[in-house]
């Protein structure tokens, strides 16, 4: 088998894995896994626009989260002040996320390295505070609760997201969606020119790319998954809360997606996997469970410097028959001048 | 007009402290390329550390002499395990001391305990000052944090290992072809760094609270400094340090705390946009 045969395989097996799971966690585990596998999958796609920027176009955001809680106040604010249906809300906070990261990005991305990282700091910090204290329309520290509206109603038969097993298949097939687009991008010339600016970016603007107006697009298309994931947070804890902008969740994020695997398009999945499994199975333990979790955090970037996604790809590389190079399995970065 | 003095003054002595504990995370930064998420932790540890000393011998001056020599192994140590394996890659750098973040929070939470403390100031009474009463002891830290700043001025211009470090900085590679030990030289700026860091821990101890999350506001703080200052120039840094919370103390005289950050921030992202190598790379380069 080519290693791009056995990718292709264990993608199939997870995506299989991933529709079977309402049946299969309560017979393995237990039916609360559901939850937990969908709230994975969300904060993975946090983690995946942590990825896309810092991965493969080689800019290092701290401050995903603002447009993670961009996408979760368009939701709770449309339903819950607007009186907005479930797609309008949807729609409206991830356009919110999405504009925002237009605005932000179009000054951020004029900066490269430390710079970048600092102002999107910076400018996530600054809507944490307005968040905080603008108490009317977002609720500041207590956060502001909401009750779902149905996806689809037609007369007496309706379809919501307070049955579990359909949010847990509307969440799959969003967060699919969002994966499915980014394979799809980072496999187009875009994607490509992508890497090109993240090696070096002198280079591409030399061949006639447009670094700028690139770096751009993927700030953009980074604040829409970022802000999809916390509309989908936003429905599934039915609340939004400024605490979800603060740096420290977009610092998690950097941490799940270089864990997982920074320019793999799968890493951020099993980092983010990783860590909220042994949140969930340490706090039951110990309840200073975070010290592990912290040393295990150490371990792995020393141990596994390519993150879990690059451990699999040399694991695949050893099995698989050698072949021409695959271009998305050969999919190496270099480390950051 | 007393309350923007007073704010004012409570700014410049908080931005004297936050100086000394950025200058740390300067030196790690500029010298190992290290990005230090944990410093914030660095100094939250020093403040518990001094309420740990005060706890055990009811004299707060011994924490002065104590937490930053205990801070400077605990730096070592850490250098040591941590940092060194992963030398050289910044981002990766960003995770480990994330981890550490973690591992020091968690680590003060299981043993401090998760409620904040106060601590009483070593020196009580007030003074006059610009027609209002000011508390002696914000003076006495703003004067100790201004000995410490000339101190490491010092050090990193006058002795043999100041040099060594610049030298590291400078080209590594040569320092060391020229005899320079330069993992030695890492482990004791990543060791002052963090003694820095403790340091300003004690001397702020009795002005904010000892709480074991105090680190994670702190943190933008300093890496703004830092950068507006401009990376690697260190006396950029402790302007920066001093103007930015100056800034937010008279702002916050006139409007709320939040209100008065979010001013900060927004001047912060300005400076970033126009200058982005710092307010002052016009006057050194």
């Amino acid at each position: 088998m080519t290693a791009a045969t056995i990718n292709r395989l264990g993608l199939a097996l997870v995506a299989l894995l991933t529709v079977a799971a309402p049946w299969l966690l309560p017979l393995v585990v237990d039916e609360f896994w559901v939850d937990i596998y969908s709230e994975m999958l969300i904060w993975s796609l946090l983690a995946a626009s942590v990825n896309l920027l810092f991965g493969y176009v080689g800019l290092l955001s701290f401050g995903q989260a603002l447009f993670f809680g961009m996408g979760m106040y368009g939701v709770a604010i449309g339903v819950a002040k607007l009186g907005l249906g479930f797609w309008p809300a949807f729609g409206l906070g991830v356009l919110l996320a999405t504009v925002m990261a237009l605005i932000a990005g179009a000054l951020a991305v004029r900066l490269t390295w430390h710079y970048f990282a600092i102002i999107t700091v910076v400018f996530s910090l600054i809507f944490y505070f307005a968040a905080l204290s603008w108490k009317p329309l977002t609720g500041g520290d207590d956060g502001l609760s909401f009750s779902m509206p149905p996806i689809v109603s037609l007369g007496d038969w309706e379809l919501s997201l307070t049955d579990p097993t359909v949010q847990y298949y509307f969440i799959i097939a969003m967060v699919g969606i969002c994966y499915v687009l980014l394979g799809v991008i980072l496999k187009s010339p875009l994607g490509w020119a992508f890497r090109t600016v993240r090696e070096n970016a002198t280079r591409a603007s030399l061949i006639g790319l447009n670094v700028y107006l690139i770096r751009l697009t993927a700030f953009v298309i980074a604040g829409f998954i970022a802000g999809t994931a916390g509309a989908l947070f936003a429905f599934f804890g039915r609340y939004a809360s400024a605490s979800y902008m603060f740096y420290h969740v977009s610092g998690e994020a950097v941490v799940w997606a270089i864990i997982g695997g920074a320019g793999t398009l799968l890493g951020p999945v099993i980092g983010t996997s990783l860590l909220i499994v042994l949140r969930e199975e340490l706090s039951h333990i110990w309840e200073h469970y975070q010290i592990l979790v912290g040393v295990i955090v150490i371990l792995v970037v020393i141990f596994a410097p390519k993150g879990l996604g690059g451990l699999w790809h040399a694991l695949v590389n050893r099995i698989a028959r050698p072949e021409t190079p695959d271009p998305v399995a050969g999919d190496k970065r270099e480390d950051q001048p | 007009m007393e309350l923007v003095i007073a704010l004012g003054m409570n700014g410049i002595v908080w931005g004297l402290i936050i100086a000394l504990i950025a200058l740390g995370l300067s030196i790690i930064f500029g010298l190992l390329d290290i990005i230090n998420i944990a410093h914030g932790d660095f100094f939250m540890v020093g403040t518990v550390m001094a309420w740990f000393v005060f706890d055990a011998t009811g004299n707060y001056w011994l924490a002065f002499a104590i937490v930053p020599i205990v801070g400077f192994a605990l730096g070592a140590l850490i250098e040591y395990t941590v940092i060194q394996p992963i030398k050289n890659a910044a981002a990766l750098s960003i995770v480990a001391t994330f981890g550490l973040s973690i591992i020091l929070q968690e680590g003060v939470r299981a043993t401090f305990g998760a409620t904040p403390a106060r601590l009483t100031a070593p020196i009580e009474g007030t003074v006059l000052l610009f027609g209002l009463e000011y508390e002696i002891y914000r003076l006495f830290a703003a004067l100790l944090s201004i000995a410490a700043i000339c101190c490491f001025f010092l050090f990193l211009h006058r002795t043999k290992l100041g040099t060594w470090m610049r030298a590291v900085r400078f080209d590594p590679e040569t320092a060391t072809a020229m005899g320079i030990p330069a993992r030695r030289v890492y482990m004791v700026t990543f060791a002052i760094g963090f003694a820095m860091a403790a340091l300003g821990g004690v001397v702020a101890g009795p002005i904010t609270t000892v709480d074991f999350q105090a680190g994670v506001d702190i943190l933008p703080f300093c890496f703004m400094a830092v950068i507006i200052g401009g990376l690697g120039n260190m006396e950029g840094t402790v302007a920066a340090a001093v103007m930015l919370a100056f800034f937010e103390g008279v702002m916050a005289s006139f409007t709320d705390p939040t209100l008065a950050r979010i001013g900060s921030l927004c001047l912060m992202s300005v400076v970033l946009l126009v200058r982005p190598h710092g307010i002052f790379s016009g006057a050194t380069r």
